[in-house]
């Protein structure tokens, strides 16, 4: 073995070595943990068929019943220790910064669900040991693994290529709008997912209804206390409340950066399930080919053309509107479109011969679809995204429109149905949120263009001849 | 050299199915490569060469198992796997994963080309320490300088390392492809076309490089070409491929200046020489190569060989004779369309002369395949008279009857065997069965 690292050569490199020191193979705990998953959906199964009406364990004597929290942290606690911890631990040293981060992260966050869950059982705001008075619910925690998951594989790795990333940037660039959009985007998730942290949500104060917003006036006739000057028998809006208050006296302001966050969930979780499932199954799909293929595209077919509105209703008829709900949902119904749009682009990459000069190499197939097919196809992923995250935020602010919503949140479309019955004397209340989802749309509409153009130059070169 | 070669490819054969309907029936196979043999020496360039589409490629992929070949064997004896076990295989196709992994280690490839062989979304150095990574080197830093090291080799600078696919040439790209193949230490290169995607003037640098490399690690290369003169380069011995069958097989002096079938012959007329004074034999092959799904009878390339066999009752012109035999072909398949070259030639009014046009039309018919006006043989001229007639009649039945029965070739009623020429000189031509020389052939009478 050379001892000067420097000078080693690739034909004096001693392979039975590296073969005796190499990790074993991870089929084994692929194995294991396929096996603890099929045992936890046995147990899970026989609770709702069978011990429906008892405790979960009550057959081996002992008065325990699972309750929904606890299957699913252990659903979760077994997957991070199976695809995240074992494989961190067992590669230790040589792990990508982006998998130690991630596992990190959520191992942190998974025992902040712990202490939150199990310790102060969910009986006090989670933080209030510090003294601050905010409580996390699980919505907030899945929105957080999907920052994370956004953190370390899309904006680390950019970071991790500068070279590759100032290209991207200087071909994004030269799009205005999409610049422009940019900086909305980013103002409106900063804010969004910043802002509730600190701010309130605005109290509903009666007798300040329908102020209108800063420069604009309503009639004295719907005010019952105007905060702002009056003059004539008309109301001034103030500073106080830059885009007016709602027929409950609530700030809208307050109320669109409450609405920003709800959004940024939608947007960030919702897309990381479609995105997640979409993925896997398309390129899984056109990599097995055969018999796996037509099952899962089959399956995408049957999907495609489930009526996924009328499902969300009846769960809302059954469980009530709940905005997690709608979010799962959402995910879980929305990532056939992705899978196929994947598919297709996997199946033309996967042709190429950098894919074959891969397989030559021994590589598995997970790796070769982590690592090749799935980067390659990322410039589709993205465009897919950028359809995607629109047509989610306007599902659930028609659905909220037509009263359909969960109405205990503040989201832009529970807001603009608010408005509705007001709009003749107070169009505002709809006006204001109204506007900044259709700019939030439009945003990414102008970046989906950019991006494509950006991410996938032969794309452009084909639309312009 | 040891007395047992690196590579021994026995009756290799890969099929592709071809299926119908909803239950994916096979109604028949494509037999891209059908059967074939040859060995390479340890350090030794064997060239698989032949026309677009007779199966070089998915021999080289069937061999190396990135596709799985239908049946045959494949006997590898690396410098390592055969210290590892007596009693393992060493037959590639019956490799399990654990054994095709290491194999891996063994045999690499260079593909055609260099512009998709490299992963866009990864730098080049990536792209090669990958290899090294798959098979167990975790550390990051002394793949780097082995890499590095390595891209020297082939004529770049290690700072290259960080550098994206779309920042090379195609000679450059082509290089870190080598770099690739190289870095797991290989015994055997399959290399598809190295270079036939390259500019004539990075031709010449690329292969020198291959051939630098080669000698300096002993490496033995499997090298795949359409064109000839790239061969006689590069390569110690050449097989030549048409349609799926080994035709001939030989030392390259020996293919090159002895050719032992009419196909290679045909290749090799097709060579520029730089010797004005050397007349050129100029064989041009007529036609495309046949499909690999029904492939011909007896010796696959009669339907365009120049040195078809005429049987003992024609005395005709050996251009003649392949003129007929592909008219009789025309005539048989129905691909020759008497009512269109009819329709073609009627310019002027519809109430010409019908003995007129029918006369115009049996010339153009001729003409249209090369046929004389007379045909040296009396006897052959007056059936090939009468099979016109009944074209012109309209009378397809009895023409094709006529013609299928009367001029019939050797070459595809019996398939050749191989004949041994010496020093491992093969060929499979029904004219050379007898170990008898090509060029003393009786057939080829007149050109």
């Amino acid at each position: 073995m050379a001892t000067k690292n420097t000078s080693e050569r690739f034909d004096t490199v001693d392979w039975d070595e590296i073969a005796a020191n190499a990790p074993d193979g991870n089929g084994t705990s692929t194995r294991a943990y396929l096996a603890a998953l099929g045992l936890l959906a046995v147990l899970f199964v026989y609770d709702l068929v069978v011990a429906s009406g008892e405790a979960t364990f009550a057959a081996v004597g002992v008065s325990y019943d699972v309750p929904l929290f606890h299957w699913v942290l252990a659903f979760s606690l077994l997957s991070f220790a199976f695809l995240g911890l074992l494989p961190l631990v067992r590669n230790r040293g040589h792990a990508s910064a982006n998998f130690a981060g991630i596992v990190v992260a959520t191992g942190a966050m998974l025992a902040v669900i712990i202490y939150d869950g199990i310790y102060l059982a969910n009986a006090v705001p989670t933080f209030s040991a510090i003294g601050w008075n905010y409580d996390v619910t699980g919505l907030d925690y899945l929105f957080g693994f999907s920052l994370l998951v956004f953190a370390f594989y899309a904006a680390l790795p950019l970071y991790q290529n500068p070279r590759m990333t100032s290209y991207y940037w200087s071909e994004f660039r030269k799009n205005r709008p999409a610049m422009v959009s940019l900086v909305f985007l980013a103002f409106i998730f900063g804010v969004g997912i910043v802002g509730p942290l600190f701010i309130n949500y605005p109290e509903a104060e009666f007798f300040r209804k329908y102020q209108p917003p800063v420069f604009a006036t309503v009639s004295m006739n719907f005010v019952l206390e105007c905060v702002g000057q009056q003059a004539n028998g008309v109301c001034h809006g103030t500073w106080d409340y830059p885009l007016g208050t709602t027929n409950q006296g609530r700030d809208i302001l307050t109320m669109i950066i409450y609405g920003m966050q709800i959004s940024a969930k939608i947007a960030f979780v919702t897309t990381l399930i479609a995105i997640g499932v979409g993925t896997a199954v398309g390129t899984i799909s056109a990599y097995a080919g055969g018999l796996v293929d037509e099952v899962l595209m089959r399956y995408v077919d049957i999907m495609q053309s489930f009526p996924t509105l009328i499902l969300y209703l009846l769960i809302l008829y059954i469980f009530g509107a709940d905005l997690t709900l709608f979010i799962l949902l959402l995910g879980f119904f929305s990532w056939s479109g992705t899978a196929r749009y994947v598919r297709s682009n996997a199946l033309a990459k996967s042709q190429e011969e950098y894919i074959k000069a891969v397989q030559l190499s021994g590589a598995s197939l997970y790796r070769i679809i982590r690592r090749h097919i799935i980067p390659n196809t990322a410039s589709s992923i993205v465009t897919d995204l950028t359809l995607l995250i629109p047509a989610f935020l306007l599902a659930e602010a028609q659905l909220a429109f037509l009263g359909l919503g969960d109405s205990e949140i503040a989201s832009w479309g529970v807001l603009i149905s608010v408005g509705r019955n007001d709009l003749s004397f107070a169009p505002w209340i709809t006006l204001a949120p109204g506007i900044v989802l259709f700019f939030t749309i439009l945003a990414f509409a102008f970046i989906g263009d950019a991006a494509l153009d950006a991410l996938d130059p032969e794309a452009q070169a084909e639309a312009e001849s | 050299m040891t007395e047992r070669p690196l590579l021994s490819v026995r009756n290799l054969k890969k099929h592709y199915p071809i299926t119908q309907g909803i239950l994916s029936r096979q109604v028949g196979a494509a037999r891209a490569v059908d059967g074939i043999s040859f060995d390479i020496a340890e350090g030794e360039t064997l060239g698989l060469v032949g026309e677009s589409g007779c199966g070089k490629s998915t021999a080289a992929t069937s061999i190396i198992r990135l596709e799985e070949p239908t049946s045959g064997e494949v006997i590898f004896n690396g410098r390592d796997s055969a210290a590892v076990s007596a009693d393992a295989t060493n037959d590639v196709t019956k490799f399990d994963d654990a054994q095709l992994k290491a194999f891996r280690r063994d045999a690499q490839m260079i593909f055609q080309d260099p512009s998709s062989s490299l992963d866009p979304r990864m730098t080049v150095g990536s792209s090669v320490a990958e290899l090294l990574e798959v098979h167990g080197m975790s550390d990051k830093q002394r793949r780097r300088d082995i890499v590095q090291n390595l891209l020297e080799d082939v004529g770049l600078s290690a700072s290259d390392y960080d550098r994206y696919p779309h920042e090379f040439s195609g000679g450059q790209k082509q290089r870190i492809a080598l770099a690739r193949a190289l870095v797991l230490n290989p015994d055997l290169i399959v290399a598809d076309e190295p270079v036939s995607a390259l500019d004539v003037s990075i031709r010449a640098e690329i292969l020198s490089l291959i051939n630098d490399l080669q000698e300096k690690y002993g490496l033995s290369m499997l090298f795949i070409s359409h064109d000839m003169s790239v061969v006689q380069d590069v390569c110690d011995r050449v097989a030549v491929m048409y349609l799926g069958e080994i035709v001939e097989i030989g030392d390259t002096e020996e293919i090159f200046t002895n050719p032992q079938h009419p196909y290679t012959e045909a290749l090799l007329s097709a060579v520029p020489r730089p010797d004005p004074r050397r007349k050129r034999q100029d064989i041009e092959l007529k036609g495309i190569v046949p499909s690999p799904t029904n492939p011909p009878s007896g010796c696959r390339f009669h339907t365009r060989c120049h040195r078809v066999i005429q049987p003992d009752e024609w005395d005709l012109e050996q251009s003649e004779w392949r003129s007929l035999l592909n008219f009789r072909d025309g005539v048989v398949e129905e691909s020759l369309d008497v009512e269109t070259t009819r329709e073609m030639l009627r310019t002027g009014p519809a109430d010409e002369d019908v003995d007129v046009a029918d006369a115009r039309l049996r010339a153009e018919l001729r003409e249209e395949y090369d046929l004389p006006e007379t045909l040296s043989d009396q006897q052959a001229e007056r059936t090939l008279s009468e099979s016109l007639d009944h074209l012109v009649e309209g009378e397809y039945g009895e023409a094709q009857e006529l013609l299928a029965e009367a001029f019939v070739t050797p070459c595809e009623q019996e398939e050749p065997a191989y004949a041994d020429h010496g020093g491992g000189h093969r060929s499979k031509c029904l004219l050379t069965n007898d170990q008898a020389s090509l060029q003393s052939a009786p057939s080829l009478k007149n050109d």
